[in-house]
């Protein structure tokens, strides 16, 4: 298992162009080849090492408790049982919100920056987005600490909890501070925003342009070309924009961990507090031991896998959008 | 008909732009196009004639492409860009009269340098796409329209049993020969083709010039070609453009081709199909 997982890290790490290898000839190995070489083999071995010592770490849960971490719904500390099923679904759920709102919102953004967009806003636009994605995660979880949960438990919350068929959804909330499920999804949607039109962006602007032309040349309006024609030349990459961002949305730490409740319940009603994986970590691990620490190291390992098969697949996808374009 | 023009032409009375007496499909007047108040392109005065092929030569530079695409009102797209002059199909000023854009670029259709077809859609979905932009929904009409125009572009033959594979399966001319039942799917009035075979092999290419010649019975031709000899065996007239000392391109001679490659008025005109350059 873990020589698969190494074999993707180094995949991940590197590109398929190093993957490939160029290999020099011998007269010319000078010192500084045996000085990369080395720098490589160092970060192979550091690679195994820490994937090899986070699964040691929690090999006591997997052996012991693996059914409990996986299903079970009490978490209590310091004893135990640790059960992991409200992370888990708590990770699901806030990301597959966060996705669907980053979805929406930013595949309309992409295809504005594209089309719409006259191109001297273009790249304010574009610059605004990629600054939106180098804003440290805390700030983000700050902001909807002190600004998003105030409006939410006084507004947002009421008007959702006036409509019997939305109260069947996101339920009471209580006497919270207007942190909830909900509420770590929306930051989490904002948070993954930028990440998914960075990459929708260019998965679109791709799509060449006299595929565009021609379709204008058979009479399509400027709609009917992005529908008809953009869209679907550029559907694979935006599956794997949609992946990536997925993946940067369950792996996310301290802004769920902020706005999320930091309830360790399985909760359906998104308007109640809960967690995620990489939110429990982070609250739980200072006062933890023994076996405690076993199941947190058993929860990063499933998060970790989570997130490379992800990113695998988002590479994956990439890939296949390029093999599409280079047939045009 | 040929030899009219010709002994006509040769006695030295033709001297209008016009080469000929048939019934005209676009005519351009004083075009010119322009990018940021760059000069691509101007001094374009000639007659398409209909049912003809009518080629644009000259050598990289001389804005061939940019009069091509100044037809179907591609330039459109790129911010900048301004056309000036008229160009007129059937007597309508396509940018200036009441002819929407779609509507010009339905009954102008154009194949590009490289072939196009739509990626993601099979080879009966790229026939009829056009169609479909257009709002064309009934089964019976697609399929109708599938069949005649592959068939014109003489490619039903040989994807007649796999329609619904995608496009992207077929050889190079075949892709083009695709793009061109496309465009002929639309029943235009004038084709446009931007040197549609310097992507493709000399089989592909002959292939592509015998379904030109085949086409102008039931479509007006205008190409842009950079092959000399290619603009002699398939146009019947042909507007020869060079790049002016400004850098921008314009209309040197249009005239038959017969008459531009036996018998150009202008010496440059020789000088280039004689291969002095370019």
């Amino acid at each position: 298992m873990s020589e698969i997982l190494n074999e993707s890290i180094v995949a991940l790490e590197l590109g398929d162009e190093a993957a490939g290898g160029y290999n020099p000839p011998a007269a010319s190995r000078t010192w500084y080849h045996y000085l990369l070489l080395a720098g490589a083999i160092l970060f192979a071995a550091v690679s195994v090492g820490f994937v090899g010592t986070i699964f040691w770490s929690s090999l006591p849960t997997w052996l012991h408790h693996a059914g409990t971490l996986l299903g079970g719904k009490g978490w209590a500390s310091p004893l135990g049982p640790f059960g992991g099923l409200a992370m888990i679904t708590g990770t699901f759920e806030t990301s597959l919100i966060a996705l669907v709102l980053a979805v929406i919102v930013g595949l309309g953004t992409s295809i504005a920056i594209v089309f719409l967009i006259p191109r001297r806003f273009r790249n304010v636009i574009a610059t605004l987005v990629e600054l939106l994605a180098a804003v440290p995660s805390i700030v983000y979880g700050l902001w909807g600490l002190l600004v998003l949960a105030p409006w939410m438990e006084t507004t947002v919350n009421p008007w959702l909890n006036s409509w019997p068929f939305a109260k069947a959804i996101f339920g009471n909330p209580g006497q919270e501070f207007g942190t909830s499920l909900l509420l770590a999804s929306i930051v989490l949607g904002i948070m993954i925003l930028p990440t998914f039109v960075a990459i929708s962006r260019e998965v679109i602007a791709v799509v060449p342009q006299d595929l565009i032309e021609a379709s204008l040349s058979l009479g399509a309006t400027r709609w009917q070309v992005i529908r008809g024609v953009v869209l679907p030349t550029a559907k694979i990459g935006l599956f794997g924009a949609t992946f990536l961002a997925l993946a940067r949305a369950t792996g996310e730490t301290v802004a769920v961990a902020l706005v999320a409740g930091g309830v360790a319940n399985v909760q359906f009603h998104l308007l109640y507090p809960g967690t995620s994986i990489a939110a429990w970590i982070a609250t739980e691990f200072g006062e933890s031991q023994g076996n405690e620490i076993a199941a947190l190291m058993a929860l990063g390992v499933l998060l970790m896998l989570l997130n490379f098969g992800l990113s695998l697949v988002s590479r994956w996808l990439v890939r296949r959008q390029r093999r599409v374009l280079a047939l045009v | 008909m040929e030899q009219e023009i010709m002994t006509e032409t040769h006695s030295g009375t033709a001297v209008t732009a016009s080469p000929n007496r048939q019934a005209i499909a676009m005519q351009l007047k004083d075009v010119a196009v322009s990018f940021n108040g760059r000069t691509a392109v101007r001094d374009c005065t000639f007659d398409v004639a209909k049912n003809r092929v009518t080629s644009l030569i000259g050598p990289s530079g001389s804005g061939k492409t940019t009069l091509l695409r100044a037809l179907n009102r591609l330039h459109d797209l790129t911010s900048g860009a301004k056309v000036s002059g008229h160009i007129l199909l059937e007597g309508t000023d396509v940018y200036r009269g009441d002819l929407t854009v779609t509507e010009l670029r339905t009954r102008v259709g154009m194949v590009f340098q490289r072939p196009n077809p739509f990626p993601t859609m099979s080879i009966y979905d790229n026939a009829v796409s056009g169609l479909r932009f257009n709002g064309i929904k009934k089964k019976a009409l697609l399929d109708e329209a599938a069949e005649t125009s592959l068939r014109a572009a003489a490619l039903w033959d040989s994807v007649e049993g796999r329609l619904k594979v995608a496009a992207s399966n077929l050889s190079g001319g075949e892709q083009q020969r695709l793009c061109i039942a496309r465009a002929l799917a639309m029943d235009p009035e004038v084709l446009l083709m931007d040197e549609p075979t310097s992507a493709l092999d000399p089989i592909a290419t002959l292939r592509i010039e015998e379904l030109m010649t085949t086409l102008k019975s039931r479509v007006t031709i205008i190409i842009v070609t950079h092959n000399m000899q290619q603009a002699a065996r398939i146009s019947d007239d042909c507007a020869f453009l060079l790049m002016g000392e400004d850098r921008a391109g314009e209309l040197i001679e249009f005239d038959t081709t017969e008459k531009i490659f036996n018998n150009p008025r202008d010496p440059r005109t020789l000088d280039y199909t004689l291969g002095r350059f370019g």
